[in-house]
């Protein structure tokens, strides 16, 4: 990673009240990401590692109670030349933590004075340099404007043009570049008519008509049938190719990630577990290295023959366990009580003490004792 | 759609009138006894007055013969006046409409500004406070209010003169009318609804995908709240509330003095003046029934899914 990182996340925490108060949901617990101009970083993790909240917490879109209270986002979009300006700054003006032993116990938030902030803040990034698309498309455009509207509007917001009738033109030509079939005749219509993959189809044209330096795609393709999934991350291959915007993609379903992303973030657990270029972290034929990393591999369904399947009697391998409690996250490794590679010269380390993000390779960071960094190489 | 629409409108009317005029005919007392007053209301008397005016002697029969006078657009005349009810009903109407239309648009500037603050504020202790005092405000009674509002109003600090119904055209008119207005929109019970509603309703909806979707875009969030979060409520709130804006203006137009069908519709049953409560109640139920065909047509309006049905 030479170039300079679009975007660069660093120890960002979002912490959400639990339902009684007493205790805190760490939803994102000091996660770091960097994605460099052009290429597309892929983050995956089971279901409630913070993947998503961290998306959101990018653009300011999370709710308060407390919401992010720490870290810093460091974005280098927009046409101003003054290099990276940090998305979160002056967070700190609005929060104050309490912490014991090293953990946060508590934090005092004035809420809607950051949420003022955010929103003034954020005016000019959002939808303008970072876009953004969710799933459930169908749930994500408003009923009640056509999907016409709804992408005219985005580029009449951002790109400087006025008049109604170009709006149109454009919003047509970027309902025909993501291969919406009879664009003209979408345009009018609401998205109640329209199928989920069409849907998911404007709710991209609506992101790029803006024509952002940064598309963030929280789960794109989750919610939608098989075969509409593969169109969807097939056009989103297409418009890689095409327009070669960068792109933060959050997915749950390792293929997507292996077939668009340059880049690979696990995550487990609210934080960040390995992090590296895909060819090492996910590739065929390669091993994956980190526990949690090669568990996920390994309970895919794939037809990919490249030695790592270890499924016995035509089951496949599950990770055992559940997920770790974000509101009680271990003091060790958060994947220690479900790592299968835990050898126990390193068990009480792995226990009692967190791996740091330790640089494994060039690119290559990964947070396990087996792999303390320098030591080991690559 | 429209036709069906007018069917179950005239077949509404119909019902609402054939439930009036039993009530009416169950009630104790004969209309007509009005017209012998001073003397000694035998059976025999009064049987010759119906026969007299022609009215037949059964309840169906009588009701029968409404029925049929509607449908050539006659309303009847008043037994105690033997002036027509349509025009009486004409005379008296728009003072009552500009009480219940006042008195709604009074509900709505308590009730949305409370419920748009609320909403985006929902946990501050102002609008809870907001709330609290919108729910107190809605359990007084509108004719209580009425009392206290005359009592401190006209009588204690003399700032609205006392509106009477007979007297020549005053220089300040429609001033005098601010008083009632004012008390059946604050006390007519469904500032907390409104407010429960609409602060309910925005609420959920800024919690929707589609507004999570516009703050990532940039769009300002108003803009695409507004349809379902405010103008589908507010109409819905409206004509559901519209029934307990008349029931109010019944009470306040007593307490006040003020010229309308609810006075006049009080003074009828006091005399069983069934044709006057009939054509009161024929009236009243077309508005309401109106309301809501104007919120059928917002609903098909604004919303795709609706309209495509």
């Amino acid at each position: 990673m030479t170039r300079p990182p679009l975007l660069e996340i660093q120890d960002l925490r979002t912490y959400f009240y639990s339902r009684a108060k007493e205790a805190f949901i760490r939803s994102v617990d000091g996660v770091s990401l960097a994605i460099a101009p052009g290429e597309t970083l892929g983050v995956v993790g089971e279901s409630g590692s913070g993947k998503s909240v961290t998306a959101l917490s990018i653009l300011g879109l999370v709710g308060g109670n407390p919401g992010v209270i720490t870290g810093a986002v460091h974005f280098a979009g927009g046409n101003g030349a003054s290099g990276p300006r940090n998305l979160l700054a002056d967070l700190e003006r609005y929060v104050s933590l309490t912490k014991h032993d090293g953990r946060i116990v508590a934090v005092a938030k004035d809420e809607p004075g950051w949420r003022a902030h955010v929103e003034r803040a954020l005016a000019r990034v959002r939808g303008k340099q970072i876009a953004m698309i969710f799933q459930n498309p169908k749930s994500s455009l408003n009923p009640f404007v056509t999907v016409g509207q709804q992408i005219s509007e985005a580029v009449r917001l951002h790109t400087g043009v006025t008049h109604a009738s170009e709006a149109k033109e454009r919003a047509l030509g970027w309902l025909e570049r993501v291969r919406m079939d009879s664009p003209r005749l979408r345009f009018d219509q609401y998205p109640d008519g329209l199928s989920g993959g069409m849907c998911q189809r404007a709710m991209i044209a609506m992101a790029l008509a803006s024509e952002p330096s940064l598309l963030i795609a929280d789960e794109p393709t989750t919610g939608l049938d098989a075969t509409i999934q593969s169109r969807i991350v097939a056009l989103l291959a297409e418009l890689k190719s095409e327009f070669g915007v960068t792109t933060l993609l959050i997915t749950h379903d390792i293929r997507v990630v292996s077939r668009l992303a340059d880049t690979v973030a696990v995550m487990y657990g609210a934080t960040v577990m390995e992090h590296g270029p895909a060819r090492d972290v996910l590739a065929p034929g390669v091993e994956p290295k980190h526990p949690y990393t090669s568990a996920l591999l390994a309970s895919l369904p794939s037809t990919q023959t490249n030695g790592r399947r270890h499924a016995v009697d035509g089951r496949l391998p599950v990770i055992r366990g559940e997920v770790v409690d974000t509101m009680n996250v271990p003091r060790g490794c958060r994947f220690h009580a479900r790592c299968d590679r835990i050898t126990d010269a390193i068990r009480a380390r792995c226990m009692g003490e967190e791996p740091a993000l330790a640089t494994v390779a060039a690119g290559h960071r990964m947070r396990c004792h087996l792999h303390p960094g320098e030591a080991r190489g690559g | 759609m429209a036709a069906r629409e007018l069917a179950l409108t005239a077949l509404l009317l119909l019902g609402v009138s054939l439930v009036v005029f039993v009530i009416l005919n169950l009630s104790p007392g004969d209309p007509f006894s009005v017209l012998l007053e001073g003397q000694a209301p035998g059976h025999a008397a009064r049987a010759s007055v119906h026969e007299a005016l022609g009215v037949p002697t059964t309840w169906y029969g009588r009701y029968l013969a409404w029925l049929g006078n509607i449908a050539r657009g006659n309303l009847g005349t008043s037994i105690r006046t033997g002036v027509p009810v349509a025009g009486e009903i004409a005379r008296a109407g728009p003072n009552t409409l500009y009480l219940t239309l006042g008195s709604l648009l009074v509900t709505l500037l308590l009730a949305v500004p409370v419920a748009l603050y609320s909403a985006s504020r929902a946990a501050g202790a102002l609008a809870r406070g907001l709330r609290l005092a919108v729910y107190l405000v809605s359990a007084v009674p509108v004719f209580w209010l009425g009392y206290v509002v005359i009592y401190l109003f006209i009588h204690r600090f003399g700032v609205f003169p006392l509106l009477s119904g007979s007297a020549e055209p005053a220089r300040h008119g429609w001033l005098y009318g601010l008083l009632p207005i004012v008390v059946l929109g604050v006390a007519n019970g469904t500032v907390s609804e409104v407010t429960r509603h609409l602060r309910g309703e925005l609420g959920r909806v800024l919690t929707e995908d589609y507004i999570r979707t516009a703050r990532a875009k940039g769009a300002p969030v108003w803009r695409h709240a507004f349809k379902e979060g405010f103008l589908l409520p507010m109409t819905e709130m409206i004509a559901s509330k519209i029934p307990f804006v008349i029931g109010g203006a019944i009470i306040v137009e007593q307490v006040f003095n003020w010229p309308g069908l609810g006075r006049m519709v009080w003074q009828a049953a006091q005399d069983r003046d069934f044709p006057v409560i009939m054509g009161i109640a024929l009236v009243a139920a077309a508005f309401v029934r109106l309301a809501s065909l104007l919120r059928a047509v917002i609903y098909a309006g604004v919303n795709p899914r609706t309209a495509t049905d």
